[in-house]
């Protein structure tokens, strides 16, 4: 070969510097000739980022339906991956979810026709999801997690937010079927929404397994309490919680639950005692 | 910043009737300090408050120049912290690359193509390159324990925090995982713990020798050999005068103890001195 690149015309064709017609020559140069090519200055810092992108991008797995679902939703990429990992949001769990609902729907078609067993069960059903959303018990890297620096609430507050909102459009779907769909189907709402609420506000003190465990007998309790004192058939009006004008204490309640679980959010960074 | 990244003043923890840490004092800097020793003697409980997992009863620690009993200053220093647990646990239907890829979004690292750079980055130091879409439920137990050496080092961090990571490595994994490590420790402050004392020969610049809870020994590796020195004799048989003795396979025993006159006092290795601070309790186990 007759004519081989200096040293200053190769540098200006790495940075890009050169001017199309002579880049062409350059190139077609370098493709034949070894010596040349070598000579080539390599940034090899950036080629290496360059080449761990490519990499990066074939590894990257296959986003699963849960993920592109969210994706669709309008979530972004790495809040979709943390939700991925919460055991609550898995299709086993879900399964389980939708059994239990067809389960109590059934229960519901009873002669009176009343949504009882339906409203009783629903508010729990998403107070789970919740309580297995986080913590040491349910999530495998926990350890790992605790020494990295997300903060422990906005991680909570993605996955229980996810959870109760899948839960409880479970809920509402399931509904549909009962027998008769009136206002009365939907006043397990704000149950759901207050004992999830204080749920996680329990938990700045608590595990979130004890919390909701607490909350549930919590539950429990109000609705005993209300048969106990009832006079006359069963029926939805029976139990406190649904009527109307009890609904109110419920939002407040949920409202408390808030305000403790903002006031106390640092809570969630503790250290083990 | 000081040298000093690592500053433990007077540690206790207690579980119960058990006294894990009973005041433990020490510093460390950039380079390779081991803790040694048996199982119970507090190392794991040290290392998890230097991750900013547990705090102590008592006492303070000063992780890269900010104090972990602060909120802020603890996120300041998980910003820079590496922890691999003496239990990792892993979402085992995730493949290696999914998992350390959602490591990597609790270490904060949101933009998706720099993280997924990083990620690979990590996973070939620890030569998991071409596993990285492998399950992990499918992966050896050695892979496991590299995917969680892996994850520790995502982001570059000033200060490591190891328990335990050459369990169950065989020894052409231990010597990689020492390659590894001894490359980061130039720039970074590696805290590690292991029963091995081949491991702090080979890789520590300090080693801190535990046991009850209490610090037996720190200071260098060849420091940690010479208390052995003039402790330790072969001879054809067994002397039941030492303290232990055992086997050797080329057919004399090895005594530690006190020599008895005239004995053929050999040069100590850390091993020996390691069993001169901690074998009593082997022999009291013997015994009863």
């Amino acid at each position: 070969m007759s004519w081989h690149a200096e040293d200053e015309l190769l540098q200006r064709y790495a940075s890009g510097a050169l001017d199309a017609a002579n880049s062409f020559s350059v190139e077609a140069h370098i493709l034949a000739c070894d010596d040349c090519r070598m000579r080539v200055p390599r940034d090899t810092t950036r080629l290496d980022a360059i080449w761990n992108g490519v990499r990066g991008s074939i590894s990257a797995p296959a986003t699963r339906f849960t993920e592109r679902l969210m994706r669709v939703l309008g979530i972004n990429a790495h809040t979709a991956r943390l939700l991925a990992a919460t055991p609550a949001l898995s299709t086993s769990w879900l399964a389980g979810i939708a059994a239990t609902l067809a389960f109590i729907i059934l229960a519901s078609h009873n002669k009176s026709g009343d949504p009882l067993p339906f409203l009783l069960v629903a508010p729990v059903l998403p107070l789970a999801g919740v309580a297995t959303a986080y913590g040491r018990g349910v999530d495998p890297t926990y350890e790992i997690g605790a020494s990295a620096p997300m903060r422990g609430l906005r991680l909570l507050m993605i996955r229980s937010l996810a959870v109760f909102v899948t839960t409880s459009a479970l809920a509402v779907a399931a509904s549909f079927a009962l027998p008769r769909v009136d206002l009365n189907a939907a006043a397990w709402i704000l149950p759901a929404v207050a004992l999830a609420t204080v749920c996680l506000a329990l938990s700045t003190w608590l595990s979130p397994l004890r919390s909701a465990v607490i909350v549930a007998l919590a539950w429990m309790a109000v609705v005993i309490v209300s048969l106990a004192v009832a006079t006359g058939p069963l029926r939805v009006q029976t139990i406190a919680a649904f009527r109307e004008g009890e609904q109110a204490w419920l939002a407040a309640t949920a409202l408390l639950g808030v305000l403790v679980l903002v006031v106390r959010r640092n809570h969630f960074e503790r250290m083990d005692r | 910043m000081s040298e000093t990244n690592v500053q433990v003043t007077s540690v206790r923890k207690r579980f119960g009737s058990v006294q894990a840490l009973g005041g433990v004092s020490f510093e460390a800097e950039t380079g390779i300090t081991g803790l040694l020793g048996p199982n119970g003697a507090g190392k794991t409980t040290l290392l998890r408050m230097m991750a900013t997992v547990m705090s102590p009863d008592s006492g303070s620690l000063r992780l890269l120049g900010h104090d972990p009993t602060d909120p802020l200053a603890r996120t300041a220093i998980r910003r820079s912290l590496g922890y691999m647990p003496q239990e990792p646990g892993f979402h085992r239907s995730f493949s290696a690359f999914a998992f350390i890829d959602y490591v990597a979004i609790l270490k904060e690292m949101t933009d998706r193509r720099a993280r997924h750079a990083e990620v690979i980055r990590v996973l070939d130091l620890v030569g998991l390159g071409d596993q990285a879409r492998k399950r992990i439920r499918a992966l050896s137990g050695g892979m496991r324990r590299r995917l969680a050496l892996a994850q520790t080092l995502l982001g570059d961090p000033e200060l490591l925090v190891l328990d335990e990571p050459t369990a169950g490595l065989d020894p052409e994994q231990r010597l990689r995982f020492r390659e590894l490590i001894s490359d980061i420790a130039v720039r970074q402050t590696v805290i590690l713990s292991t029963h091995q004392t081949e491991d702090v020969a080979t890789l520590c610049n300090r080693v801190i020798v535990m046991d009850e809870g209490i610090i037996l020994f720190e200071g260098t590796p060849s420091e940690l050999a010479e208390i052995a020195r003039g402790r330790v004799w072969a001879a054809h048989e067994r002397d039941a005068r030492a303290t232990l003795s055992w086997r050797t396979g080329d057919g004399m025993h090895r005594h530690i103890g006190v020599a008895p006159p005239g004995a053929h006092l050999i040069d100590p290795t850390i091993e020996d001195a390691y069993l001169l601070l901690v074998g009593h309790r082997v022999v009291a186990e013997n015994v009863a």
